[in-house]
């Protein structure tokens, strides 16, 4: 951890980290107003006293929705996130630990989902299952699938061949030993960093498909939506439009300095002797 | 060798300390550096890994890591000032006036460009030539080196090419412009012993036609004893000892370069386990092949047969109860292959025959013989699983075998690291807090713990320094002596087998080219490969003669 504040990327993603996570947690207990009541005599109005961030198009409080949607926002991404890296990474551990023809036959599927562009694939499946947060969500963790199992499985790839685990196949120890003592908790790394890093990407692709309206539905606080609902009124207000936009921005930022801080700390050859 | 033509040293440099900025504070790398080179001369540098000579190597060069900081001392290139001297100054000079030669050739030659555009770039860079006189004055500098068909070389890419060719070639480029110095950063550590011999004759030739002054980094007292004229020690960054090199070998003054001389292994020194009573083998193999590559099963359908690459091929030799088998050869000669294979690594053909069993395919290796057969890798920092503990190492054999009550174990493995002169206390530490020389200790440890008949040790002596290496080879005879286990013992290093083995094999190519009794080494009945090895390794006896003719 000293590792990453030492590093300047690494310090303000957890700065961002830490702001995004705490609106997260007390977001909704701190809002000044029910993000949902209209204002109907104060609409789309710049910062002021009253409404520190604006209002929207109904006199909503821009803050409050904000920090309304702050937890489905980071839920979204770390949900996700979770699902996606979870299947990738046992599919990939299958791979690498079988080799051989299994190996090949699991690549080769993987690899014609990977040749569809991320975002087409997630739109996909979204038509497919329907709208709403728990489908697009499960939309984006099956798009994260065959590109987690692919580093997974080249980090598995990477332990394997190592003399410590030669070592222990010379031994005679079982492939469940061989597997859970000596290649995963060695192979963990890479995947860790990663799954960080593709946090910032679900919230943006959550966020795309919010603005799209196939993700969360109004009258929800999620902020690709409240982005969409906005931009009609973008320039009436461009408040209503760049305080969501900004928080996704700030959002994805810290994942990913974060992630690539973790990297750098995980990655013995880029620390200094 | 040459006389001095001039009075000025080529290279002075004098009091020169350099110490590096880290995380956990500044640690000094070089510390009050003087030393010097005439025209001519050949100065080795000698130090074990952390010595600081490959700290002083850049500092002349000039080429440090942006945490460096160069506390005194001054470095000068015939008089001037290389420390006052700018970056566009430096690269003007690098390559015309200083040049380098690394440690490995096939990392010091960019993969992507042809050998001969890389030889003629030095020329375009600092004889300002056209591309076609760069290339023709390429030619001649690496003709001049004496390999084979060197307009074919030339014109092809690093993987194309062999380490000694590639050597040459980096060789070649150094000495293109005719510079006052070289910096030789351990030539020939990564080639083989018989190329090395071949690229330390054409370097010998090459200072004799030139008169260059060369500074020789090496950790190799041998090598440094029959070619350098003087000789600096160096150890954590202070040179301990300087002087003529036969002055220093024959009679060194400090006493760590009296402990470097005595870790040279001199095969008259003997520090094998008695010769075993004659028994039957433990370990025979017979007929073993290994081959990689052949061809898959649609390549087969479709009749595209390849030709299958033999790692091993037809070898066959025998192992008797607490013995210790040398198995020699250069790299790529199947030695490791036929470690693999013994331990259950790798498919093979043929036959292993253990005791009174007889196993034809790798499955058919059970537990019972993973136990007796045991094996230690050659890279201390690779064979251990940096996320347990060294106790977690030690007692896994114990837990896994069975070997002696739950409740026992940490009694045992404390044990263990007593026989392998560690202290107790580490049981509890990870491995990245060991050095190399006490992590192969752990790793031998490993091997032992599991009570084994058959160690083989695949070059475990070769990623330690010289003294570690000595100490290293004690303790695995000792634990021999104390456990009666035979030991396959896989090196390129012939002088440290001369002392270990009792009998040596010799492999060439994946074939078992020659094997005798460890007393017969200098007999004209050996084969022409192995007398050739032999002759390449010149005994450490000569350290102690008069001066290098």
């Amino acid at each position: 951890m000293r590792e990453i504040l030492r590093n300047p990327a690494g310090l303000v993603g957890s700065f961002l980290l830490v702001i995004v996570l705490s609106a997260a947690v007390l977001g909704p207990f701190v809002a000044p107003y029910d993000p949902q009541q209209f204002h109907a005599a104060s609409r789309l109005q710049g910062p002021s006293a009253a409404f520190w961030l604006g209002t929207d198009q109904y006199g909503r409080d821009l803050l409050s929705r904000l920090l309304n949607g702050a937890p489905a926002t980071v839920l979204f991404g770390l949900g996700a996130t979770a699902l996606g890296v979870g299947a990738g990474s046992i599919i990939g551990v299958i791979a690498g630990v079988a080799g051989g023809r299994v190996d090949s036959i699991i690549m080769r599927v993987l690899d014609g989902l990977l040749a569809m562009p991320e975002l087409l694939f997630t739109l996909l499946i979204v038509t497919f299952l329907g709208g709403g947060t728990s489908q697009a969500m499960l939309a984006v963790a099956v798009t994260f699938t065959p590109g987690m199992a692919r580093i997974s499985r080249s980090a598995v790839l990477s332990v394997r061949t190592r003399d410590y685990v030669q070592a222990a196949i010379a031994r005679g120890e079982s492939r469940s030993w061989i597997v859970g003592r000596e290649v995963l908790p060695n192979a963990l790394g890479p995947i860790i960093v990663e799954a960080t890093i593709r946090v910032s990407f679900a919230i943006m692709i959550g966020a795309t498909l919010g603005f799209l309206g196939l993700g969360a539905q109004p009258p929800s606080t999620e902020w690709g939506l409240m982005v969409a609902e906005a931009r009609q009124f973008m320039f009436r207000n461009p408040w209503c439009v760049a305080v969501p936009g900004v928080a996704i921005a700030i959002t994805a930022m810290g994942f990913n300095l974060f992630g690539d801080a973790l990297r750098d700390a995980f990655d013995p050859r880029r620390r200094r002797i | 060798m040459t006389a001095p033509q001039d009075d000025r040293p080529v290279l002075q440099i004098s009091g020169y300390s350099l110490a590096y900025e880290t995380p956990e504070g500044t640690v000094a790398a070089l510390d009050d550096v003087t030393l010097d080179i005439r025209h001519g001369e050949t100065h080795a540098l000698v130090g074990e890994s952390g010595s600081g000579k490959s700290s002083l190597a850049w500092a002349i060069l000039r080429y440090l890591p942006a945490n460096a900081r160069e506390t005194t001392g001054e470095i000068l290139l015939s008089g001037e000032d290389l420390r006052a001297k700018t970056q566009a100054q430096m690269e003007a000079l690098r390559g015309r006036r200083i040049a380098m030669v690394f440690q490995d050739p096939s990392a010091a030659l960019n993969p992507a460009m042809r050998l001969g555009d890389q030889i003629a770039e030095v020329f375009m860079r600092h004889r300002g030539m056209s591309r076609d006189a760069a290339w023709a004055a390429g030619l001649a500098a690496l003709e001049h080196t004496g390999i084979l068909h060197p307009d074919r070389i030339m014109r092809r890419y690093p993987h194309e090419a062999s380490g000694g060719e590639k050597q040459r070639v980096v060789i070649a480029t150094a000495f293109a412009c005719n510079p006052e110095l070289i910096v030789f950063d351990e030539p020939t550590t990564a080639l083989d012993i018989l190329t090395a011999q071949q690229i330390l004759d054409l370097f010998l030739r090459l200072r004799a036609e030139t008169g260059v002054a060369a500074l020789y980094i090496s950790h190799d007292l041998e090598l440094v004893g029959r070619i350098a004229d003087r000789v600096s020690v160096i150890h954590n960054g202070r040179i301990i000892e300087a002087g003529p090199v036969h002055e220093v070998f024959s009679a060194p003054r400090a006493n760590y370069t009296r402990d470097l001389m005595a870790a040279v292994p001199r095969p008259e020194m003997r520090i094998a386990v008695p010769e075993p009573a004659p028994a039957p083998p433990l370990l025979r193999v017979s007929g073993i092949s290994v081959s990689y590559g052949g061809p898959g099963r649609i390549a087969r359908m479709l009749g595209r047969a390849g030709q299958p690459f033999y790692g091993a091929r037809d070898v066959g030799f025998d192992i008797r109860p607490g013995e210790l088998l040398g198995l020699v050869g250069a790299s790529g000669s199947g030695k490791s292959t036929m470690a693999q294979v013994i331990s259950g690594l790798r498919e093979f053909e043929g036959e292993v025959a253990f005791g009174d069993r007889r196993f034809h395919a790798r499955r058919a290796f059970d537990r019972d013989y993973r136990r007796a057969v045991q094996i230690v890798f050659q890279h201390p920092d690779a064979s251990l699983n940096p996320r347990q503990t060294i106790g977690g190492i030690l007692s896994r054999p114990l837990r896994l075998y069975g070997l002696v009550p739950r409740a026992e174990v940490p009694a045992r493995v404390r044990e263990l690291l007593e026989t392998v002169l560690l202290p107790p206390e580490f049981a509890s530490r990870y491995p990245h807090e060991l050095s190399g020389g006490q992590k192969q200790r752990v790793a031998i440890a490993r091997a032992f713990a599991a009570e084994p008949q058959l160690v083989i040790c695949d070059e475990i002596t070769a990623a330690l320094d010289v003294s570690v290496q000595a100490a290293v080879a004690r303790l695995l005879t000792g634990l021999q002596r104390r456990s009666g286990a035979a030991c396959l013992f896989i090196t390129h290093d012939l002088n440290l087998i001369r002392q270990l083995a009792h009998r040596i094999a010799v492999m060439q190519k994946g074939r078992l080219v020659d094997s005798f009794d460890v007393a017969e080494a200098e007999s004209p009945a050996r084969h022409p490969y192995t007398r050739a090895l032999l002759q390449a390794v010149p005994l450490p006896a000569e350290l102690q003669g008069a001066p290098a003719p």
